[in-house]
């Protein structure tokens, strides 16, 4: 029994804040996409909130200091903290230039409560634009794109 | 032994529970499927640093992204939005409390489908010691004051040069001006 509560002790001290926080490398590839709009639901479904159709949104987003996330093949989002040296992922130019792209990223990945972030150290490969949904969505929000007959 | 070894598993168990944090909640809603109320006390902390280390005083002056380290269960929530409904995020309201301990008001967004946890909309601070709230709504007033050379009417989105920039050359589709032609002859 004391050994049992001995290594409790030893786990609780480990979960605890202050340590160092154990990351692992990865490579993933996937969107770029705005965060705040795939999860709230606020403008449209997750398929209508990614891609060209919600191009300039995903600009306005990453402008505005929206954490930025990738998208991968598999669903998973991971939060996209630092690109290189730069670490302004809150309205930095690096991620405002690559929104709504398809790439392929190699990084350090860091996992806490539910939420997966990356610190990417290489863009190994950037697509552009690959997910062209506009037709199946149009520009998402309407107002995206300004009514030129206004 | 046997009451301190549950106490203590009651413990580490603790944070892997759903807590319930609505309670004196004030925020306002936002009408969002998987929104919930949530008001806590937390630790403002720079991600990259608590990641790596990597720890600039002023947590990144604005342009790192921030979270939310919860006093009541160690949980780290990422600040994802402030309260102004323009595009804004939540790094800019926090940053002037970096590294100390405020309580916020807003809304977390749980929707385990999409994979959303503990991820936040921060309608209000609390300063420490402070007894008054202040609303989560600088972004824009920051923005202005970075770019003087985009003054004038309308919304900020329409008048970032950056954002002008990438739209002048690629298009508001991000496919070339040739396909925004072709949508906008369409659809408009």
């Amino acid at each position: 029994m004391r050994h049992l509560t001995y290594s409790l002790l030893a786990g609780l001290a480990l979960a605890g804040p202050g340590l160092a926080a154990e990351g692992t490398r990865i490579q993933v590839s996937g969107e770029i996409i705005d965060t705040w709009c795939y999860y709230s639901g606020v403008m449209g479904s997750p398929d209508a909130v990614v891609g060209s159709a919600h191009h300039t949104c995903a600009l306005w987003c990453s402008a505005g200091g929206i954490p930025v996330g990738l998208l991968a093949e598999d669903g998973t989002v991971y939060m996209v903290l630092k690109v290189g040296d730069d670490a302004q992922a809150a309205g930095g130019d690096t991620l405002l230039r690559l929104a709504a792209h398809s790439v392929e990223a190699d990084g350090m990945l860091y996992e806490r409560d539910g939420l997966r972030y990356i610190l990417v150290s290489d863009v190994v490969s950037d697509l552009d634009i690959t997910n062209q949904n506009h037709e199946d969505y149009g520009n998402v929000p309407s107002f995206s794109i300004p009514d030129p007959n206004k | 032994m046997l009451k301190h070894l549950t106490a203590l598993v009651a413990l580490i168990a603790t944070p892997l529970a759903a807590q319930d944090f609505s309670e004196g909640s004030e925020a306002r809603s936002w009408n969002l499927y998987a929104e919930v109320p949530a008001k806590f006390e937390a630790k403002v902390v720079d991600l990259v640093c608590e990641f790596t280390g990597d720890c600039p005083a002023d947590c990144g002056a604005g342009k790192r992204q921030l979270g939310l380290l919860r006093t009541a269960d160690d949980v780290l929530v990422l600040a994802m939005k402030n309260s102004q409904p323009a595009f804004t995020g939540a790094a800019v309201e926090l940053q002037p409390f970096c590294n100390q301990v405020i309580t916020v008001d807003g809304l977390l967004i749980d929707d385990p489908e999409l994979g959303a946890r503990n991820v936040y909309l921060v309608q209000t601070i609390v300063p420490p010691g402070a007894t008054e709230t202040i609303k989560a709504n600088q972004w824009t007033k920051s923005w202005a004051a970075e770019h003087p050379e985009a003054a004038g009417k309308g919304p900020w989105f329409r008048r970032d040069p950056e954002i002008k920039e990438i739209i002048e050359t690629e298009g508001y589709l991000g496919l070339g001006l040739e396909v925004d032609e072709a949508f906008i002859a369409e659809n408009f």
